[in-house]
């Protein structure tokens, strides 16, 4: 399971996003201001990967963050999404 | 006349801190006394490094420069700032981190404030 | 595989990133031979009106109307 996530780690949108990705041992996909998870400690110890859109990034001034999150671009989502059982979201 | 701008919301998410910086430079056109303030999630607006490649948007890291040149104080909340995740060197020159008490203090020494 | 793509899009065109996001996902599935669906709903139908004037953001009438072009299906 996919969870992509748009809202920021102060919402409450955000934040249940990330937690149903934990509780279901879901992979995540940050865009949109969820990109700012990407500098957010709620991310620390986050067992599946967590990828996150490179443009969505760039707007942001995240280009070059360095914790383990994959940044892709928008023809790798597709191929997530459609390898991918299910995708929920965007939250 | 005083203004204080106060943006709560990151950019490009929504239209509110795009909204935010066009009546800034709005009222700075009239001449008024403007004062931006990035909490919360507004603090994203004075990230350095935005890129808005071939997206369509208006970079607003760039519009915060121009602001400042054009006389606006811009001021960001100490402790948004940490919670976002932000420090001081990732902020955009000449913008000033502030306590949340002086964010008050410029609200109530203001003649109007508008929330985004 | 050839999927479909289904995006439900209920946001009215300037006001939230979903207008951008949705072009992009719409655009690379469309590139890589899927089929794309989009279903505007509530206030997501206003990215269809005729003759609309954006600047400084990405503009819902232009970038629509080439994904329609390439085949996007799009239901109100």
């Amino acid at each position: 399971m996919i969870v992509l996530i748009k809202n920021s780690p102060a919402t409450s949108e955000g934040r249940r996003g990330l937690k149903i990705a934990r509780d279901s041992s879901a992979d995540i996909v940050l865009l949109q201001n969820g990109v700012y998870f990407a500098i957010n400690e709620m991310l620390d110890g986050f067992c599946g990967t967590a990828y996150a859109v490179e443009e969505d990034l760039k707007m942001r001034g995240l280009a070059d963050i360095k914790r383990g999150i994959k940044k892709i671009g928008w023809p790798e989502l597709i191929d997530l999404m459609a390898n991918e059982e299910r995708v929920v979201g965007m939250f | 006349m005083k203004l204080s701008v106060l943006l709560i919301k990151p950019p490009y998410g929504d239209i509110q801190a795009a909204e935010a910086v066009r009546h800034a430079m709005g009222a700075i056109g009239d001449e008024i006394d403007v004062t931006l303030l990035l909490v919360d999630d507004g603090v994203y607006l004075a990230k350095k490094g935005q890129d808005v490649a071939e997206s369509g948007y208006t970079e607003l890291g760039e519009s915060v420069s121009d602001l400042i040149d054009m006389g606006c104080s811009v001021l960001v909340e100490k402790n948004s700032m940490r919670e976002a995740g932000l420090d001081t060197e990732d902020i955009i020159e000449n913008v000033k981190v502030v306590t949340g008490y002086e964010i008050s203090e410029t609200i109530k020494e203001s003649d109007k404030t508008m929330i985004f | 595989m050839a999927k479909t793509f289904t995006i439900f899009l209920t946001t009215s065109p300037y006001q939230s990133e979903n207008t951008l996001t949705a072009v992009r996902i719409a655009d690379s599935a469309l590139a890589k031979g899927h089929r794309v669906n989009l279903i505007a709903s509530g206030d997501g139908v206003y990215c269809f009106l005729k003759g609309q004037k954006a600047k400084g953001l990405p503009h819902a009438g232009d970038l629509f109307s080439e994904l329609i072009k390439k085949g996007l299906k799009v239901y109100l």
